[in-house]
C-alpha cells in the first residue's frame, strides 16, 4: 500500500511525506469520488437525453393517435345521422392524403400548441386567418406536426403535383389537388397563408388549400408548404361513399 | 451515486435489485409524465406553424 501510494505520488509530482500515507489516500479517495461522480452525472444526462428523444418520436406519437383516434370517433357518432350541415365543435372534418399514407387526419380549429399536440391538423386562426373549404373564394390552411404527437404531416414531401387532398366534411367531400409547393420557407412567411397565396403562382382568388408543416424532419428550422387548389365537390351519400382518388 | 444508493438499500442482493428497478421505473415515468411534457414547447423541435412570430405560438 505504502509502495504504491509513493509511485503514484511521484506520477503526479506531488510527493507526500512516507509518515503520512493515510491522508494522502484520504485525499485521493476524495478526488476520484468526485471523478466518479461526475462521470454517473454524465451518463445519467446522455441516458436522458436518450429517452427525451424516445419521448419525442414515440410516446407522443401513441397519445396523440390513441386521443386523435377518440375525438375522430366523436365526430363520426355525431354524423352518424347523415349528412348534414357543417360542423365545427369539435372537428371540422377529416383529411385524405393518399399520398401521405396516413389514414384520415382529424382536422380542427386553431393551430396553437395544446390542439396540434392531440394528433390532429387545425386550421390557422392567426396570424391569417383560415378560409373553410365551403367558403366562396380562399385559403383553406392548414398546420400538423411532423413528427411526434401523431406526426400526421410526416410524409408531406411524398405529394406531388397532382396528388389530391380530399377533405370530408359532414354533407362534402372536397377534392383538391396539388399544384405547388414550396420546400422551404422561413417561419416568418405568413404569406404562404394569404387568401391569394401569390409564391404558388396564383394571382387571381381561387379555392385554394394550404399545408404547412416544418421542416428538414425532427427538426423546426424551416417550414414545408403544399398547395392546392378544388377541382370540384361530391355531396357525401348515405353510405359515405369515398370520391375516386381515395378508393 | 450509484454505488451510495445502492450501499443506503436495505436488504439482500436480490431485494435491492428489486428496488434498484422499482426506483428506475419511477424516474422513467416522472419524466415522460412531468418533465418531458414540461420541457418539450422550451426546445424548439417541434414549432409546425408559420406565425411570424418565431415560433412562440408554435
Amino acid at each position: 500500500m505504502a509502495a504504491r501510494t509513493t509511485e503514484q505520488d511521484e506520477q503526479t509530482g506531488t510527493p507526500v511525506p512516507a509518515s503520512a500515507p493515510a491522508g494522502g489516500a484520504r485525499k485521493r479517495g476524495r478526488v476520484a469520488g468526485t471523478v466518479s461522480l461526475f462521470g454517473e452525472l454524465l451518463i445519467t444526462a446522455g441516458l436522458i437525453l436518450g429517452l427525451f428523444v424516445v419521448y419525442s418520436l414515440w410516446w407522443t406519437n401513441v397519445l396523440a393517435d390513441r386521443d386523435a383516434d377518440q375525438q375522430g370517433n366523436e365526430v363520426r357518432d355525431r354524423w352518424a345521422g347523415g349528412p348534414g350541415a357543417l360542423d365545427t365543435k369539435d372537428g371540422i372534418g377529416f383529411l385524405h392524403v393518399p399520398a401521405m399514407k396516413n389514414g384520415e387526419v382529424l382536422v380542427r380549429k386553431g393551430t396553437n400548441a395544446k390542439d396540434l399536440n392531440r394528433g390532429v391538423a387545425g386550421y390557422y386562426t392567426d396570424p391569417v386567418k383560415s378560409a373553410l373549404p365551403a367558403d366562396k373564394k380562399g385559403n383553406f390552411s392548414l398546420a400538423a406536426h411532423r413528427d411526434g404527437h401523431g406526426a400526421k404531416f410526416h410524409n408531406i414531401d411524398k405529394l406531388k403535383d397532382g396528388d389530391a387532398i380530399v377533405f370530408e366534411t359532414k354533407d362534402t367531400w372536397y377534392v383538391y389537388k396539388v399544384y405547388a409547393k414550396l420546400p422551404e420557407t422561413s417561419k416568418y412567411n405568413v404569406d404562404v397563408l394569404k387568401p391569394v397565396p401569390k409564391e404558388s403562382g396564383k394571382k387571381k382568388p381561387g379555392r385554394y388549400i394550404t399545408l404547412t408543416t416544418c421542416t428538414p424532419v425532427y427538426t423546426s428550422k424551416h417550414r414545408y408548404v403544399v398547395w392546392g387548389e378544388l377541382e370540384r365537390t361530391e355531396k357525401v351519400d348515405r353510405h359515405r361513399t369515398p370520391p375516386a382518388e381515395l378508393g | 451515486m450509484y454505488g451510495w444508493i445502492w450501499r443506503h438499500l436495505p436488504g439482500n442482493v436480490g431485494v435491492r435489485a428489486l428496488i434498484s428497478l422499482v426506483l428506475v421505473l419511477a424516474v422513467v415515468y416522472a419524466l415522460f409524465q412531468y418533465v418531458f411534457p414540461w420541457a418539450e414547447p422550451l426546445l424548439p423541435f417541434n414549432d409546425v406553424t408559420v406565425d411570424g412570430e418565431g415560433g412562440a405560438r408554435q
